[in-house]
């Protein structure tokens, strides 16, 4: 662990004037803050320091005095998700308390420990790249509205599958009626594929998809639609995200047990790593773990925990680290605390350098750059006044980018929360990322926030309290350990209540929902209809295929699918024969679960 | 609570393949901090699965999550297993997304409460409560 200096032990003695949070995250054995630094400020013996003095002389004679006369208007001053108290005013002392070292803690962009960037010139040679996730009805469908952001100016999509998809069922399962096409596309068969790439893929640099728990049916059905189409797949990046273990931890699109998810997305792995070595086959999603209620500590920890699971499978595979780590990237979601937001950001790239090399003896500097994308949070937006959101996103989307922003950032719509979106709102959220990297600013020199004494204190704080976190993950056998026994889960299961009751109890002011609200206003949530013709036609066409195909070859493909997946083998090669043979999504990881078995976990596995 | 020497039993569940889980853990805690006994489905459950588990674990409420669209045709479904199972006096709770015009269809299936996106736990709670109160004492 780092070094924690004295600001610890000052800590320790401040016992008394822990908010009741603190205390009872204390019991939990919760992250605790590891140290409370601007208490120099207020402390009654400040160390032998110009400016620690000059702090304390301040707080007596000017800030104590005029407290008195206008007391202030909050009882406690917290960060949003963390629940720190936030100190009046930070000075170097602060960081001198903490034993901040800039060299040490900071340095340079570019080079270790990057707390200040991967790239050695910010946004100044070239911006992040812009990105919107799309992906709704059946595969012509999506095709038109990919086309459509294209053409507004973006050249990175993100492909989302309905529930039934990610749950690896068919369109016609009973189990899924009324949700085909409808939170994503619908993905049946190679031929949903070989429509939703009618695509320029001049225009298209790069292709995210997101199919955790069917992932390497999935992966089989882009490489041979790419293949069909022609496409070269060097001439782009697909980009898969692979990231069933936060389907445990808490989105719940699991198919398998966790040790047999955790064994198809290292096989995954494997074999974009030996086949297309210039895509990318795996995202550690933090940005599902803050909608779940992780704060910033936890995102860090439960992810980088999360990521030395992958690493260790694929290691096992005959990979080195230097080779393995380069591949890994991390989307991650600002919500609208500014600081927890920003210092996050940079804490992140920090605890992943650290990691790389202090855990796994990693030399190559592209194993120790964390690649990542960031996002605007959608659970910070409101049904109420949805107007007010475009205000919210553009605050995100600037502490995003004062973060780093990453290679990409993706903005959520404004009215995400209403429907599904509109081509308006999609304009909207494509021109604010503009407005951000144009006129603001922001990008324009590297990491602008260095420095400032609270951000440099925040992001410090957080890193600790993250590799505490991480080192009680790993003592207790890893991500995966803490999945099957819950732990991740029951952690935010309790963040989730406590988050709730901040609303409810009114400790957190959130406009539209608990302040400023208007009477009158229709608080009618616009539900997503289901669009019959779309079920239908959906299950049409996989109907009809089912009648033209040949199969005798689907049922040997379906065969061999159970038989890799009985013998251990990467399921890759198997798979790629049955999606050919078009076997569909549904049966392919109906074979798998054969073998595999279905995961259900009760109460406390789920964390409810 | 006079008359029960037992705490009120809920089952909670969610149906189909949605998958939002902060709603019914959010209620799960503040219902077990008010006392009561909660027992969670998990995911993915039918209307028969979640009948025979509320029989099974003799429990006093069935409160069903739903963020999806299916609620229309799955609440009812269950409402008609409780009945046919001789449980229709167990109270069933629904909550999340649920549109305002759905109420009367949901309410005349047998759905006795409604608690949208929205409500606030001591509410719920509340309600609970007093519908408790209002029960004849268990013998157990």
């Amino acid at each position: 662990m780092h070094r924690k200096g004295s600001a610890l032990r000052r800590a320790s003695q401040r016992a008394d004037t822990m908010s009741t949070e603190d205390h009872a995250r204390a019991e939990r054995g919760d992250q605790q803050r590891p140290s409370r630094p601007g208490e120099a400020a207020a402390d009654a013996t400040p160390p032998d320091d110009g400016i620690a003095a000059a702090a304390a002389r301040w707080q007596a004679e000017t800030r104590a005095p005029f407290v008195a006369d206008n007391p202030e208007r909050r009882d406690a001053f917290l960060t949003q998700a963390l629940k720190w108290s936030v100190n009046p005013l930070y000075t170097p002392a602060d960081l001198e308390a903490m034993g901040f070292d800039y060299l040490r803690d900071v340095g340079f962009p570019g080079e270790y420990p990057y707390t200040r960037g991967t790239g050695p010139n910010g946004h100044r040679s070239a911006l992040w790249t812009m990105t919107q996730v799309t992906g709704f009805g059946k595969g012509e469908e999506w095709a038109k509205r990919a086309r459509y952001m294209l053409d507004q100016g973006l050249s990175g999509l993100i492909l989302e599958h309905d529930l039934p998809t990610t749950n690896g069922y068919d369109s016609d399962d009973p189990l899924v009626a009324g949700e085909v096409g409808r939170a994503g596309m619908a993905l049946d068969s190679l031929e949903d594929l070989e429509q939703a790439f009618d695509l320029p893929f001049d225009k298209l640099q790069y292709l995210m998809s997101v199919c955790n728990a069917p992932q390497p049916v999935n992966l089989a059905m882009i490489i041979a639609a790419l293949e069909k189409k022609g496409v070269d797949p060097r001439d782009f990046v697909l980009h898969i995200v692979n990231g069933i273990l936060i389907e445990y931890t808490c989105v719940g699109r699991y198919i398998y047990p966790p040790e047999h998810g955790l064994k198809l997305a290292t096989d995954c792995i494997e074999y974009i790593i030996r086949h297309h070595p210039n895509w990318a086959p795996i995202s550690i999603i933090a940005a599902q773990l803050q909608p779940a209620k992780a704060n910033p500590v936890q995102e860090i920890a439960f992810s980088l925990a999360i990521a030395c699971a992958y690493i260790d499978a694929t290691l096992e595979r005959g990979f080195d680290i230097d080779t393995v780590a380069p591949y890994f990237h991390f989307v991650v979601n600002v919500d609208m605390d500014f600081f927890e937001g920003v210092c996050k950001l940079r804490a992140f790239r920090k605890c992943w350098a650290r990691l790389m090399r202090e855990r796994y003896g990693a030399t190559n500097p592209a194993a120790m750059k964390i690649r990542m994308m960031t996002s605007p949070t959608t659970t910070a937006l409101t049904l109420q006044q949805p107007l007010n959101n475009i205000g919210r996103l553009a605050i995100m989307a600037t502490a995003c980018a004062l973060g780093g922003a990453g290679e990409h950032m993706t903005t959520p719509l404004h009215d995400e929360a209403h429907a599904l979106p509109a081509e308006e709102a999609i304009r909207v959220g494509a021109a604010l990322q503009h407005i951000v990297a144009h006129e603001t600013g922001v990008a324009d020199t590297i990491d602008p926030l260095a420095g400032s004494y609270y951000v440099e204190a925040l992001t410090k704080q957080i890193e600790d309290a993250a590799f505490a976190e991480m080192d009680k993950v790993f003592e207790m056998g890893g991500a995966l350990a803490a999945i099957r026994t819950g732990y991740f889960q029951r952690a935010l299961g309790r963040e989730q209540y406590e988050r709730h009751r901040d609303i409810e109890e009114g400790r957190r002011k959130w406009v539209g929902v608990n302040h400023l609200t208007l009477e009158e206003e229709q608080r009618e949530i616009e539900i997503f209809r289901l669009d019959e013709q779309v079920e239908e036609q959906q299950i049409a066409r996989l109907r009809s295929l089912r009648e033209r195909r040949d199969q005798a070859a689907v049922d040997a493909a379906l065969d061999g699918v159970r038989e890799a997946a009985a013998a251990g083998d990467n399921l890759l090669p198997a798979c790629l024969v049955a999606v050919k043979a078009y076997a569909t999504h549904g049966e392919i990881c109906a074979a798998m679960r054969d073998v595999f078995g279905q995961y259900t976990p009760d109460s406390q596995l789920a964390g409810v | 609570m006079a008359g029960h020497t037992r705490p009120l039993r809920i089952l909670l569940a969610k149906l189909g393949m949605d998958t939002h889980t902060v709603g019914v853990t959010v209620i799960a805690h503040a219902l077990r901090e008010a006392g009561m006994e909660v027992i969670f489905t998990g995911l993915k459950q039918t209307p028969a699965m979640v009948a025979a588990a509320a029989i099974q674990e003799d429990v006093d409420v069935v409160g069903i999550s739903t963020l999806s669209a299916g609620h229309t045709r799955s609440l009812p479904q269950l409402a008609q297993l409780l009945r046919e199972a001789g449980a229709g006096d167990k109270l069933l709770l629904a909550g999340g997304v649920i549109p305002e015009e759905d109420r009367p269809l949901l309410e005349q299936a047998g759905v006795d409460r409604i608690f949208t996106m929205g409500s606030d736990t001591r509410e719920i709670v509340d309600y609970l409560n007093q519908w408790w109160s209002r029960q004849p004492g268990s013998p157990d």
